[in-house]
C-alpha cells in the first residue's frame, strides 16, 4: 500500500517537473459540406495529458471527442481542418506541421488503438506484417528495448540497468540453450531438482522472446538464488538478441495474444474481435509512443473481453510510462480508468477534472444529465415493479374480463426444455445454439436474458416469436404450444406478441415514410379504415412522445434513438400482451438509451405489458427487469430476481459478468 | 488454398457443358435450317442436304450432336469445314495472331487502365482526373469499330506513324494500333474502376491505422490502398477476356488481321453455321479456363478467399 | 463497514490526488453551449424521402441536366422523325453519291446518295427501340431470376445460379453472334433484341440477387414478418422497392451499351440488313469512304456516341445520387 503511494507520489512529482506532454488550446476543427458550409466539430476544446498519465475525453457520438483525438495525430478525415488554437506535444507546437513532420511523430511519439477491430486490419496482410509495418515505418531496432526514463524510473529495478545492451531482447534460437545454462546455473546455487523443476516452469512462461530483455533474465535468476556475477554471465553469453519475427511475437504476446508466433502468420479474418483488438494494441505500442490515443477500444467487444483488454492494456501502459488518451462514451469506464475526465456536448468541453470529483459532484447540466442517466453508475431499477403494481394488476384485471373465457395463467410466456441445432459448414455434429433451455414470463414483468455474443439469446428470442423453429423443446403462449399455430391463430398471435429489435438503422424500411411504418401493422391485420388508422398513429405517435409532424419523414432524417421508439410505437400498434426487445437499447448513447427506457418502463405500467428483454449489458438489466436469465454457450447459467442476482451472483460467470460492468463499484451521488 | 483451387476447378466442369450444351440447343432450337444457310438460302437438293445433315449429324437430336461433338472435342476432332479443311486446323492456324494481338491488348488495358485509374482515384477532383474521366466515358460512348476507323485514319492514313493495315506475319509494331483499340473500351471501364475503389478505399479505416503507425505516405498508398483496390481490378480482368475475345473480331476485321476473329467473319459471311459454332465453342472454352486462372490469381491476392 | 465498502474509500483516495497544473477543475459557463432536449428532433428541416433527396441532389448536378435533356431529345427525334426532316431516307439517288451540303440536304450524301441528315434522324429510333426494348425484357429476366434465386435461396438459388454462370461464360458479343447467324434472313428489330436479351439478362440477374439477398437480411423485413407479414408480400411490399435503385441504374446504364452492340453488330454484317436505317449499318457502310470522305462517317458516329454518351452519364449521376454512402443517415 504504502509503496504505490509512493510510486503515486513520484509519478506527480515527475510530471509537475516536466510539464504536460500534451497541451490542447482552444482547438477549433471545421468540417466543409459540399455546398461549402463550415460546421465547426470542434469548438475551443482545451485539455491536457501528463506523462504516463490516463486522461478520458467523455461523450455521446457528435460530441468532437474523435475529432478532437483524430486531430491530435494530424488525422482528420475528409475535409475536416484545424482552424484555431494550438496541439502541443512536449511544448512543440504540432498543429499545422508539414505532413512530413506529423508522420515522423506518429507511431513513435503518439500511438493509435482505434475503435472498431472489425475494419482496422487490413484483410489482405498477416497480422505479422502489419506489426512489423510499424516497426519499419519508424526505424525501430528490434534487438533492444526501448523504454522511456519515466518508465525506468518508475520501473525500480533491483538491479541496475547500466548500458543498452542489457536491454537486448531474448532471440527466439537461443531459447533453449538460454533454458540449459539457466538449469545448470541454478543446479551450481545448490537447489533441489523439485525446485528447479518448478522455477523452470515460471521462467518458459516468462522469458518470451522479442518481448524480456536480458537484464531481467538476470533479476528472475538472482531471485531465484543465483549469484549476480553468474546470473549475469548467463544472462550475457545467452540473451544475444531478438530476430524482427521474434519482435513481432513478442510485441503480440505483451498485448495478451496466446501462441504468438503462430498468430503472427494469420490473417485478420482468422481472428476473433478480442484478438483483432489486441493485435491493433500490439501495433499502437509497438513504438513505445509516449502518448496512446485509445478511441473507444473496446466499445465493439463483450463486456468481459472489454476489460480483460483494458486491464491487460492499463497494465502495459502503466509498465511503459505510456500517456493515455482514452475516448469513451461511458462515464462509468472513464472514471474508473483515468484520472482526468474532460466531459464533451456538441463541440465543446463543458467540464473537466479530477475523475471522481467530476463524477460525484458534477456541475454543469449535461454532466449531471449524463451521470444520471449512465446505467453503469445507476443502480435501481427506473420504477420498481412493486410501485406500480397496483396499477397494473387493476389494468390486468380489466383486460381479463374483457377475454373472458380464456383463464389466465399467471406466466403469459414459458419456455420449456428449448434447444436448436444448426449445421455449420464444412462441419460434421450439429451447433448447439441453445441447449435445454426453461424459463417462464410473468405476466406483466419484465424478465432479462443477459449474454455475451453467440450465447443463443438472440436464437431464443426468434423461436419464441416463431421466426424459428426450435430443434426440440416448446415455446408456451398463454397456455398454448405455439409450435401449432397456423393461419389465424398464428395471426392473431403475431398480434400479441411484438418485437423491438436492435438496429435502429435496420428495423425501419427506408422507403416507407414514418406514418406507413407505424400503419403498417394495422393494415397487415386489416383494422379500422383510412381514418381511424390515422388516428391510431397519432396516438401512438404521443405515447412515444414524438411530434405528429414527423409521420411525413423517411427514417434516414431520424436519430437512432428517434428510429427505435418509432419501432416501439410500430409494436404497440396491436395492443399486444408482449414486447421482445433484441438488443432494443445496445446502440444507442446512454441519454437516450435512458429514454427509451424510461419509454418502456412507462408504457409498461401504463398498459400492463410483458417484456422480454434481451442484452449484453448486465447495466440496463438493473434498470429495466424484474428477473435474470443468464445464458452463456446455448445454456442457462443463471436465473433469479435482479436484485438477487446482482447482490448474490451464485455463479461464477454472473459474476465476471457483474465485475466486468465499468465503473460498478464507485459509488456517486447527485448534487 | 488446395481446397478452393479443387472446387474452383470442379465448378468449371459444369459450366463447359453448360455452355457447349447452350450454344447447341440454341442453334437446334432456332428457327434457321443450317443447309439452307450453306447454299445462302437458295433451294436444295433433298438428297444432297439429306447427306450433308448425315455428313455433320444434323439429323440426330440436338443432344446426340451435342454428345459427339463433346465426344470428338476431347481429341480436338471439331469436324470439318465446308471446304473440307479440319476446323482445328483452321482455327490453328489463324489462334497465334489472335493470341499475340489479345495479350498485348490484355496488357495494354490493364497497365495503362490501371495508371490512369490512381492518378484519377489518387487526386480527385483535380483538373486531370476529370480530363481522364470525360476521356475514359467517350471511349466507352463510341463504338470500337469507330474509334478504330479514326486511329487508322490519323495514325496510319494521315500521319503514318503505325502501319495502316496487317501483314501475313505481323510484328509488334504491326499489332500495337489494333491492340490499342482492342483494349480501349476495357481500358475505359478499368480506369473507372479502379478510380472508384481507390477513392472508397482511401477512406478505409485501415488505411488511418496505417498512417497512426508514422508509415510514410507513398508506402500506404502502395502497401495499403493500392494493394486492396487492385482485387476487383483483377476480377474485371478475369470477365472482360470473354470482352477481348469478341473484341477481337472487330478489331482484325479492321485491321485485316488473318486471326481467329477473322476466319469467325468470314464463316459468318458464308454462312457456314457448324463452322460459326466450332469456333465460337473453342473460344469459350479457351475463355473459361482463362478465367479459371484468373480466379486463382484471385486467391492469391485475397486471403479471405483462400481460405473461405 | 463490508469489504467492499472499505475498498470503495481506497479506490477513492487513491483517485484523488491534487490536480496537476492546467488540469483543475473546469466548468463551462451554461450560456456557450446551452442544453438541448435530449435526441433532439428539428422539426423546421422540410421531410424528404430517399428518392426526393436523391431527387434533389440530381436537380443540381450540370451533367445530370445536360444528360437528361439529350435523352429527351433523342426520344423525340426516334418517335417524331418526320418532325426534323421532310426526306425520306430510303429514297437514294445514284446520282448523288457523294454529293457534298445543299439546300434541304445540310450533311450530304452518301455513296448510294442517300441523304446523311435523314439517316442520322431515322436512325435513332433504330437504335433507341432496340436499346429500350432489350433493357425492358433484360430487366424483366434478369430481375425476375435475380429475385427468385435472392428470395428463395437454398436449392432454387444454387440451381439458378450455376444457369446464370453458364450464360456468363459465354462473351456476350459470340452469343449474339451465334443467335444471329441462325436469323440471316430476318429485317426484323426483333432478333437483334432477342439476340442482346438472351445474353444480357445475366449481369441483371447478378445485381438483383445480391440487392435482394442484402434486403432480405435487413431487420425491418424480420421485423414485418414479426408482425404478421407473410414472406411473399415482403417480397413486394419491402424487398423488391429496396432493390429497386441498383437495378435501376443498371438498366439505365447498359441501355446505352446496348445501343453500340447493335452498331457493333451491324458493322460485323451480322446484326440488321442495310434496308433498315440504323447508325450501326450507316457506319459500317461509310466505312470505306474514311480516307476520301470522313463526313459520311463521321455524323452517324457522333449521333451514336453522344445517344449512348448520355444514357451512361445519366446512369451514372443516379447511381452517385443514389449511394447509401454519400447520405447522410
Amino acid at each position: 500500500m504504502t509503496e504505490t503511494t509512493n510510486m503515486k507520489e513520484k509519478l506527480a512529482e515527475m510530471q509537475r517537473a516536466q510539464g504536460p506532454l500534451l497541451e490542447v488550446k482552444d482547438l477549433k476543427v471545421d468540417f466543409t459540406t459540399d455546398d461549402k458550409r463550415a460546421v465547426h466539430a470542434v469548438r475551443d476544446a482545451s485539455f491536457s495529458v501528463y506523462p504516463g498519465q490516463w486522461v478520458a475525453i467523455v461523450g455521446e457520438s457528435g460530441s468532437g471527442k474523435s475529432t478532437s483525438a483524430m486531430a491530435v495525430l494530424g488525422l482528420l478525415p475528409g475535409t475536416g481542418k484545424v482552424v484555431g488554437g494550438s496541439i502541443k506535444l512536449e511544448g512543440q507546437e504540432i498543429a499545422g506541421l508539414k505532413p512530413k513532420d506529423y508522420q515522423k511523430l506518429r507511431g513513435s511519439k503518439m500511438g493509435l488503438v482505434p475503435q472498431d477491430p472489425m475494419s482496422n486490419l487490413n484483410p489482405v496482410w498477416r497480422i505479422g506484417t502489419q506489426v512489423k509495418e510499424a516497426l519499419k515505418a519508424n526505424g525501430m531496432d528490434v534487438a533492444h528495448e526501448k523504454r522511456s526514463a519515466l518508465a525506468k524510473a518508475l520501473a525500480g529495478d533491483e538491479v541496475a540497468v547500466k548500458t543498452n545492451d542489457d536491454e537486448t531482447f531474448i532471440g527466439s534460437q537461443e531459447l533453449p540453450a538460454l533454458f540449459d545454462a539457466a538449469k545448470v546455473a541454478l543446479k551450481a546455487a545448490g537447489k533441489s531438482d523439485e525446485k528447479i523443476a518448478k522455477l523452470m516452469e515460471r521462467f518458459k512462461e516468462e522469458w518470451v522472446p522479442g518481448s524480456e530483455t536480458r537484464w531481467r533474465v538476470a533479476d528472475d535468476l538472482i531471485k531465484a538464488g543465483v549469484k549476480d556475477d553468474d546470473a549475469w554471465v548467463v544472462a550475457k553469453e545467452h540473451v544475444t538478441g531478438s530476430t524482427m519475427n521474434d519482435r513481432i511475437a513478442g510485441l503480440l504476446s505483451e498485448a495478451g495474444l496466446p501462441d504468438a508466433a503462430t498468430r503472427a502468420r494469420q490473417f485478420p479474418h482468422e481472428f476473433s474481435g478480442g484478438m483483432r483488438q489486441r493485435a491493433l494494441i500490439a501495433i499502437g505500442l509497438a513504438c513505445r509512443p509516449d502518448l496512446l490515443i485509445a478511441d473507444e477500444p473496446t466499445s465493439a467487444l463483450d463486456v468481459t473481453v472489454q476489460k480483460k483488454i483494458l486491464d491487460h492494456l492499463h497494465m502495459l501502459t502503466d509498465n511503459l510510462g505510456t500517456a493515455v488518451l482514452f475516448i469513451t462514451h461511458d462515464l462509468g469506464l472513464a472514471a474508473e480508468r483515468a484520472q482526468h475526465i474532460v466531459v464533451m456536448y456538441k463541440g465543446q468541453v463543458v467540464e473537466s477534472g479530477p475523475s471522481l470529483e467530476v463524477l460525484q459532484h458534477p456541475q454543469h447540466p449535461y454532466t449531471k444529465r449524463l451521470v444520471a442517466a449512465a446505467p453503469s453508475l445507476a443502480s435501481q431499477r427506473i420504477i420498481s415493479a412493486h410501485e406500480r403494481g397496483e396499477d397494473a394488476k387493476a389494468l390486468m384485471e380489466h383486460q381479463v374480463k374483457g377475454e373472458d373465457a380464456l383463464k389466465k395463467s399467471e406466466h403469459i410466456i414459458t419456455v420449456e426444455h428449448l434447444t436448436r441445432e444448426f449445421k455449420l459448414p464444412r462441419k460434421k455434429e450439429l451447433f448447439k445454439a441453445v441447449d435445454d433451455v426453461s424459463f417462464s414470463v410473468k405476466r406483466g414483468t419484465t424478465l432479462a436474458i443477459v449474454g455475451e455474443s453467440g450465447s443463443g439469446k438472440s436464437t431464443v428470442a426468434n423461436m419464441i416469436l416463431k421466426l424459428l423453429e426450435p430443434t426440440s423443446g416448446k415455446v408456451i403462449y398463454e397456455g398454448q404450444d405455439i409450435a401449432g399455430f397456423k393461419g389465424r391463430q398464428l395471426l392473431d398471435f403475431r398480434r400479441h406478441v411484438q418485437p423491438v429489435f436492435q438496429n435502429p438503422y435496420g428495423s425501419l424500411d427506408p422507403m416507407y415514410s414514418i406514418y406507413r411504418s407505424i400503419e403498417e401493422p394495422l393494415r397487415i391485420h386489416k383494422i379500422g379504415d383510412k381514418k381511424s388508422r390515422e388516428k391510431r398513429v397519432r396516438e401512438l405517435l404521443d405515447m412515444v412522445e414524438m411530434p405528429e409532424s414527423v409521420m411525413t419523414r423517411y427514417p434516414n432524417e431520424l436519430s437512432g434513438g428517434q428510429r427505435q421508439r418509432i419501432a416501439i410505437a410500430r409494436a404497440m400498434a396491436l395492443d399486444p400482451d408482449v414486447i421482445i426487445c433484441d438488443e432494443a437499447v445496445s446502440a444507442l448513447d446512454v441519454l437516450v438509451q435512458d429514454q427509451v427506457l424510461r419509454l418502456l418502463n412507462d408504457l409498461q405500467a401504463e398498459k400492463g405489458l410483458s417484456y422480454l428483454f434481451i442484452t449484453h449489458d448486465l447495466a440496463v438489466v438493473r434498470q429495466i427487469a424484474d428477473e435474470v436469465v443468464v445464458m452463456q454457450h446455448g445454456k442457462l447459467v443463471e436465473h433469479a430476481t435482479t436484485d438477487e442476482v446482482f447482490d448474490h451472483p451464485k455463479m461464477q460467470y454472473t459474476r465476471d459478468l457483474l465485475d466486468a460492468i465499468p465503473g460498478g463499484k464507485l459509488q456517486l451521488g447527485l448534487d | 488454398m488446395g481446397r478452393y483451387l479443387l472446387r474452383r476447378i470442379l465448378q468449371v466442369i459444369p459450366v463447359v457443358l453448360g455452355t457447349t450444351l447452350l450454344i447447341y440447343a440454341l442453334v437446334f432450337a432456332l428457327p434457321g435450317d443450317p443447309v439452307t444457310a450453306m447454299f445462302g438460302g437458295k433451294p436444295v437438293n433433298q438428297a444432297v442436304a439429306a447427306q450433308i445433315r448425315a455428313e455433320y449429324n444434323l439429323d440426330k437430336p440436338f443432344i446426340v450432336q451435342w454428345l459427339i461433338f463433346l465426344k470428338n472435342s476431347l481429341t480436338f476432332d471439331f469436324g470439318n469445314t465446308f471446304a473440307g479443311q479440319p476446323v482445328i486446323d483452321v482455327v490453328g492456324r489463324a489462334f497465334p495472331v489472335t493470341i499475340k494481338l489479345g495479350l498485348m491488348a490484355f496488357v495494354f488495358e490493364g497497365i495503362f487502365g490501371v495508371i490512369f485509374g490512381i492518378i484519377s482515384g489518387l487526386n480527385k477532383g483535380k483538373w486531370y482526373d476529370t480530363v481522364i474521366l470525360v476521356l475514359s466515358l467517350l471511349l466507352i460512348s463510341v463504338p470500337t469499330f469507330v474509334t478504330g476507323f479514326v486511329m487508322q485514319y490519323f495514325f496510319g492514313v494521315k500521319w503514318h506513324i503505325l502501319p495502316v493495315t496487317v501483314s501475313a506475319n505481323p510484328g509488334f509494331l504491326d499489332l500495337l494500333m489494333p491492340a490499342m483499340v482492342l483494349g480501349s473500351v476495357s481500358m475505359a471501364s478499368i480506369i473507372r474502376l479502379s478510380r472508384t475503389e481507390i477513392t472508397s478505399n482511401i477512406a478505409e479505416d485501415y488505411v488511418r491505422t496505417a498512417r497512426a503507425k508514422g508509415m510514410s505516405n507513398s508506402s500506404v498508398t502502395v502497401r495499403h490502398i493500392l494493394r486492396n483496390s487492385l482485387i476487383p481490378v483483377v476480377t474485371y480482368l478475369g470477365a472482360d477476356l470473354g470482352a477481348l475475345m469478341g473484341g477481337a473480331m472487330i478489331s482484325e476485321r479492321i485491321f485485316n488481321i488473318q486471326g481467329v476473329g477473322n476466319t469467325l467473319y468470314q464463316a459468318i459471311l458464308r454462312g457456314e453455321g457448324t463452322l460459326v459454332v466450332s469456333i465460337v465453342t473453342i473460344m469459350v472454352l479457351i475463355f473459361v479456363v482463362c478465367s479459371l486462372f484468373v480466379d486463382l490469381l484471385y486467391a492469391v491476392l485475397d486471403p479471405r478467399i483462400r481460405y473461405a | 463497514m463490508t469489504d467492499q465498502n472499505s475498498a470503495i474509500e481506497e479506490q477513492g483516495k487513491e483517485l484523488f490526488v491534487d490536480p496537476l497544473p492546467g488540469q483543475e477543475r473546469f466548468v463551462a459557463p451554461l450560456e456557450e453551449t446551452p442544453l438541448k432536449e435530449v435526441d433532439y428532433l428539428d422539426e423546421s428541416v422540410p421531410p424528404t424521402s430517399m428518392w426526393a433527396d436523391a431527387w434533389k441532389v440530381l436537380r443540381k448536378n450540370p451533367l445530370f441536366i445536360i444528360s437528361s435533356i439529350v435523352v429527351v431529345f433523342v426520344f423525340i427525334v426516334a418517335l417524331f422523325p418526320q418532325l426534323f426532316t421532310k426526306v425520306d431516307p430510303l429514297n437514294c439517288v445514284l446520282d448523288n453519291s457523294l454529293e457534298g451540303a445543299r439546300a434541304g440536304h445540310p450533311l450530304g450524301f452518301d455513296l448510294q446518295g442517300c441523304d446523311v441528315y435523314a439517316h442520322v434522324i431515322y436512325g435513332a429510333r433504330t437504335s433507341v427501340s432496340i436499346g429500350i426494348l432489350t433493357t425492358i425484357i433484360v430487366t424483366l429476366l434478369g430481375g425476375f431470376i435475380g429475385a427468385i434465386a435472392g428470395f428463395f435461396g437454398g436449392w432454387v438459388d444454387a440451381i439458378l445460379s450455376r444457369i446464370t454462370d453458364i450464360f456468363f461464360a459465354i462473351p456476350f458479343l459470340l452469343g449474339a453472334i451465334v443467335v444471329l447467324q441462325m436469323f440471316r434472313t430476318s429485317s426484323s428489330i426483333w432478333k437483334v433484341v432477342f439476340a442482346l436479351a438472351i445474353f444480357g439478362w445475366v449481369s441483371m440477374a447478378r445485381i438483383v440477387r445480391g440487392s435482394v439477398l442484402e434486403a432480405k437480411n435487413l431487420e425491418f423485413n424480420t421485423a414485418s414478418l414479426a408482425l404478421g407479414s407473410s414472406p411473399i408480400r415482403n417480397l413486394f411490399q419491402h424487398i423488391i422497392p429496396n432493390s429497386l435503385a441498383p437495378a435501376i441504374v443498371m438498366a439505365t446504364m447498359s441501355l446505352g451499351s446496348y445501343i453500340v452492340s447493335e452498331a457493333t453488330l451491324s458493322f460485323l454484317g451480322i446484326g440488321l440488313p442495310s434496308s433498315v436505317v440504323s447508325w450501326g449499318g450507316d457506319i459500317s457502310n461509310a466505312q470505306p469512304l474514311l480516307t476520301t470522305n470522313p463526313s459520311v462517317l463521321f455524323w452517324p458516329s457522333l449521333a451514336l456516341a453522344i445517344t449512348v454518351l448520355a444514357f451512361i452519364m445519366l446512369g451514372d449521376c443516379v447511381k452517385d445520387a443514389l449511394d447509401p454512402k454519400s447520405r447522410t443517415a
